[in-house]
């Protein structure tokens, strides 16, 4: 069809061509009639006639689709102008591509994380989650069944809200017991998210809290793993932690569950198995265990439906005060930056990562439009040709701006293929850990968008500016300039040097944030986490997901510890139900005997329960009182050990020793003061922290050795002598504390790596920029330079010349781009650590580090123009 | 180089004006570009002088708006040439613009004769 068209085409035009023939021929035929001679009847015609290939053009334009065809035209110009120099085409596809790449991957990391917060749920925009009390990173499930009933009967602004709260448990019943992740939800779950199931129904309202309803929801992986893919399971019974259970339905493929990040592979009501009513009935304490996500009814915004839900919890909390005691605020957040779950930690790093490749695209721009701009100056002889052939500036801007946007779409059908691999690249920065996570990024149609995008941006912005430039110069002026041009005018002369500048500007912010956060990062390397993590094991025993009644769960547990203990090349045994710095922790709001809180205090710590022993294993000092006993069991009295900004915080000026704090409404006595540790990250500000002992309120069962030697040679032998105890004891998340505790730095290596590579890129560009520009400056003034050395001018004196040059260009790059950078730091001084955002030490270094090697990348052609023979640069022109 | 945007702005100014200064050249009979701009010339007493760059577009664009058709043929001079020759529609075409031509002169004349105190009443 297309072919057939062009056909078409060509024939309209060798038809115009005849029928302007055919006049010029009658003309002439009539004025030779006239008496002209054959010759001046000729001329007199043509010169009547006008401008033919003007008359052609704009006759064409009337066969409609003129526009078209002059587009093809344009690029087959373009491409035989690329073909042409292969060196240059090259370098900048490489360059825009590397550039696209960093960008369309950090978008593709955002997009399939918290544009995606909740994979296959309908319009995410409208999913708030709720959190009450403060907002903080990894907060614990914020509600209770009957505050989250009450809030989503009694609220105007929801059409609906669903609640979860999810855990491992295994599933038994198979040839080998598997390890998966449960969620407890509320009936309209799956309706709030907007998901229909595959197979099979989800949950029916009056399922919600009756109890004793064993009905389960399969996810896709999972029914297609262990199931595979049986089309007849709805109404087949699965046994999970030895209870059998009936799958009513198969979620889609894709669906997740609606904790961004994580990933559930089960659905079952609140109280499947009638075990839990306690937790459906109460209001304070362990019934407070609930996830809260909620759709608003359209038009409604954000911050009306948050004034719309304090009501309800007001009247909640006035009804029942003593059971919401601290503070009830709620706060509402979009999914793409919920504090549950990963997004509330990308939505802190991602968008700066963005920042910093928009930065290495702008940069790479600028490198390129330095290069396109040379080569138009070279050009500038055809430009003043098709000029003044009748080409008019529109259209050679619209040309010269084709080449680069060939460029940056060839470019960006590069980056295309790169961002398919490094999109998946984000899941390398989160390493095993004890959650399900399910973090990377996505390659989808937004990704390819952002891709087109980023890369028509990158093509305007290097071809717009040197075109409008170039074709700035008059015909004539370029013609006669042509002999004595010295970098192709003055004006183009001071555009090279301002994008030179530019691009040493724009380098500096990249290498100064890179150098900071890899400072960063040793820092918090190097720092002391308040406890020994180099020679420790711990394994998780699913003793409560593995259907054990609560008495054989605490002879377990102290088989465990016995057998464990007694195990050579162990050191110390101990168990716990946290591990530090693994972006968890439970929280719980806490009173000193007598205190009446005011309504909305919030007074709340962090708590673990531990172990005897658990302080000596990781070296963390008790500083008064004793350590836990195994005699610190359910029939003893509750104690308490507490660290020391516990103990400042409720007893400033006095000894805690002894001192009672009501938590869940009961009395815990303080026997101990610990020293303290890290419990999140090792810049959090100190949170007060108490310890529980593990034989009174120990939940999950997480076994913690000191070894002598290397921890993972340990790992076999521990997980062995739990299986001797019963072999269906789940073992898992069997690792040394220093690898969980890595997770608490994934952010920073991830943020410093990116920045380190940016800034490399960065570094690159810039140098290359400059070492570009001073060299074909250089080459431009050979006859100049020759006719000075032919004068009288020293070596030296044509070295100074050029570098001159040079250091005037990046002494003008760094000075702007240390104000660039200062102001920069600015976004990035929460990501520090152990180091200031203008650290002293880091400018300089980075300052120096990108002036020596621009003026390094200076001295080559100055180099090479001292060395140049006079009388040959005179010579050539 | 503004060359163009020149014919450009003759073409417009002329629009509705050219269409029908050719429309009735080809009335009486089949006529090529070259013989389009002599009869104008001659009819107007040399006071009409049609641009080449105006002309053809205009002949191009008629043709696609269905006015007028083409064809090679032979002329007089055994010059091979296109002929453009009126269509039905065409005639009805300057039927249409030739009396909006008369409604603008009236009007144009009916304010530059205007004789005074006749525009009070």
């Amino acid at each position: 069809m297309k072919w057939f068209s062009n056909f078409g085409f060509q024939r309209r035009n060798r038809e115009l061509q005849e029928e302007i023939n055919a006049h010029l021929q009658m003309a002439i035929a009539d004025r030779v009639a006239r008496g002209e001679t054959e010759e001046t009847a000729r001329q007199a015609a043509v010169r009547e006639f006008g401008n033919i290939l003007l008359v052609q053009d704009v006759t064409r334009q009337m066969w409609g689709r003129g526009w078209f065809e002059q587009l093809g035209r344009d690029v087959r110009y373009a491409l035989r102008q690329l073909r042409k120099s292969p060196g240059f085409t090259i370098t900048a596809t490489a360059m825009l591509a590397v550039a696209i790449c960093a960008n369309s991957t950090v978008f593709s990391w955002i997009d399939g994380t918290m544009f995606r917060p909740i994979p296959g749920a309908r319009d995410t925009d409208d999913l708030v989650s709720l959190q009450r009390g403060e907002r903080n990173f990894s907060p614990v499930p914020p509600f209770s069944y009957l505050d989250y009933r009450d809030l989503r009967e009694r609220n105007h602004t929801f059409t609906g809200i669903l609640a979860y709260h999810h855990d491992w448990i295994t599933l038994t019943g198979g040839a080998q017991p598997e390890l998966v992740y449960i969620a407890n939800v509320s009936a309209n779950y799956f309706d709030v998210l907007g998901i229909k199931p595959m197979l099979g129904r989800f949950f029916l309202a009056e399922e919600e809290t009756r109890p004793a309803i064993p009905n389960v929801v399969l996810s896709y992986s999972l029914w297609k793993t262990r199931y595979a893919e049986d089309p007849a399971i709805v109404g087949k019974s699965i046994e999970i932690a030895r209870h059998p259970l009936t799958v009513i339905g198969v979620a889609p493929e894709g669906v997740v569950g609606a904790m961004p990040g994580l990933r559930d592979d089960l659905w079952v009501t609140l109280d499947p198995l009638g075990t839990d009513a306690w937790r459906l009935t109460h209001r304070s304490g362990g019934a407070v265990w609930l996830n809260v996500i909620g759709r608003l009814r359209p038009g409604v915004s954000r911050g009306q439906a948050a004034q719309d839900l304090d009501t309800v919890m007001r009247n909640i909390v006035a009804a029942y005060p003593d059971q919401h005691l601290g503070d009830n605020r709620i706060t509402l957040d979009p999914m793409w930056r919920s504090p549950f779950g990963a997004n509330g930690f990308m939505a802190s790093t991602l968008p700066i990562l963005l920042a910093f490749a928009a930065v290495v695209l702008l940069l790479t721009c600028t490198n390129v439009a330095t290069l396109t701009l040379v080569r138009f100056v070279s050009r500038r002889r055809e430009l003043a040709i098709r000029q003044s052939l009748g080409a008019n500036r529109m259209q050679l801007v619209r040309q010269m701006v084709l080449e680069g946007v060939v460029l940056s779409i060839v470019a960006g059908a590069m980056a295309l293929v790169l961002t398919s691999w490094t999109s998946k690249t984000f899941a390398w920065f989160f390493r095993a850990s004890s959650s399900p996570t399910t973090l990377n990024g996505s390659m989808d149609h937004n990704v390819v968008i952002g891709i087109a995008v980023f890369s028509l941006l990158a093509g305007m912005l290097c071809g717009a500016l040197p075109a409008w430039r170039s074709s700035h110069a008059p015909a004539v002026e370029v013609f006669k300039a042509e002999s004595a041009s010295i970098s192709g005018g003055s004006r183009n002369r001071k555009l090279l040097s301002g994008l030179v500048v530019a691009q040493i500007a724009l380098s500096l912010p990249l290498l100064l944030c890179s150098g900071l956060l890899l400072r960063t990062l040793r820092n918090l390397a190097g720092a002391s986490p308040g406890f020994e993590q180099d020679h420790i094991l711990t394994a998780t025993v699913g003793l409560n997901i593995a259907g054990y009644s609560h008495d054989e769960v605490q002879l377990i547990r102290h088989q465990i510890l016995d057998r464990v203990a007694a195990l050579p090349g162990v050191k110390v045994a101990s168990l716990t139900d946290w591990i530090p710095m693994t972006l968890g922790h439970k929280g719980e709001d806490a009173y000193p005997e007598g205190y009446v809180p005011h309504p909305h205090e919030s007074l709340q710590v962090y708590h673990a329960e531990v172990a005897p022993r658990y302080f000596e294993s990781l070296h963390i000092p008790i500083l008064e009182g004793r350590e836990f006993t195994p005699d610190d069991d359910e029939k003893a009295p509750s104690v308490l050990i507490v660290d020391e900004t516990a103990a400042r915080h409720y007893w400033p000026g006095q000894d805690p020793l002894g001192k009672n704090l009501r938590i869940w409404g009961r009395l815990f006595t303080v026997v101990g003061v610990a020293r303290n540790s890290t419990h999140m990250f090792v810049n959090e500000s100190p949170e007060p922290m108490v310890y529980m002992s593990f034989f009174q309120e120990g939940y999950e069962s997480i076994v913690q050795v000191e070894t002598e030697g290397n921890p993972v040679d340990m790992a076999l032998a521990v997980e062995n002598t739990i299986h001797e105890i019963d072999t269906r004891l789940p073992v898992f998340d069997v690792r040394p504390m220093r690898e969980s505790t890595q997770l608490a730095s994934s952010f920073a290596v991830m943020q410093s790596a990116m920045a380190g590579i940016f800034a490399l890129i960065g570094l690159v560009l810039a140098v290359t920029g400059i070492y570009g520009v001073v060299a074909y400056r250089t080459q431009l003034r050979t006859h100049e330079i020759g006719l000075r050395v032919a004068l009288g001018a020293s070596r030296v004196d044509v070295l100074k010349l050029v570098l001159f040059q040079g250091v005037w260009l990046t002494g003008m790059g760094l000075t702007l781009g240390l104000a660039f950078a200062l102001g920069l730091t600015r976004v990035i001084a929460r990501l520090l650590y152990g180091i200031g955002a203008n650290d002293p030490v880091t400018v300089v270094s980075v300052v120096t580090l990108l002036g020596a090697m621009s003026l390094l990348a200076c001295y080559f052609p100055a180099h090479r123009a001292m060395l140049r023979n006079p009388v040959s640069a005179i010579r050539e022109l | 180089m503004n060359e163009k945007h020149q014919y450009k702005n003759r073409i417009e100014l002329l629009q509705g004006t050219l269409d029908m200064l050719i429309l009735q050249t080809l009335q009486w009979g089949p006529q090529h570009g070259y013989g389009i701009v002599q009869a104008l010339r001659l009819q107007s007493g040399d006071a009409l002088q049609v641009e080449t760059g105006s002309l053809y577009p205009a002949l191009h664009r008629l043709e696609r708006q269905g006015w007028v058709q083409s064809e090679w043929k032979q002329s007089e001079s055994k010059q091979k040439a296109r002929y453009y020759r009126i269509t039905a529609k065409g005639k009805k075409q300057l039927v249409k613009d030739l009396g909006r031509w008369e409604r603008i002169v009236e009007a144009i004349g009916s304010v530059m004769y205007v004789k005074p105190g006749e525009s009070e009443s």
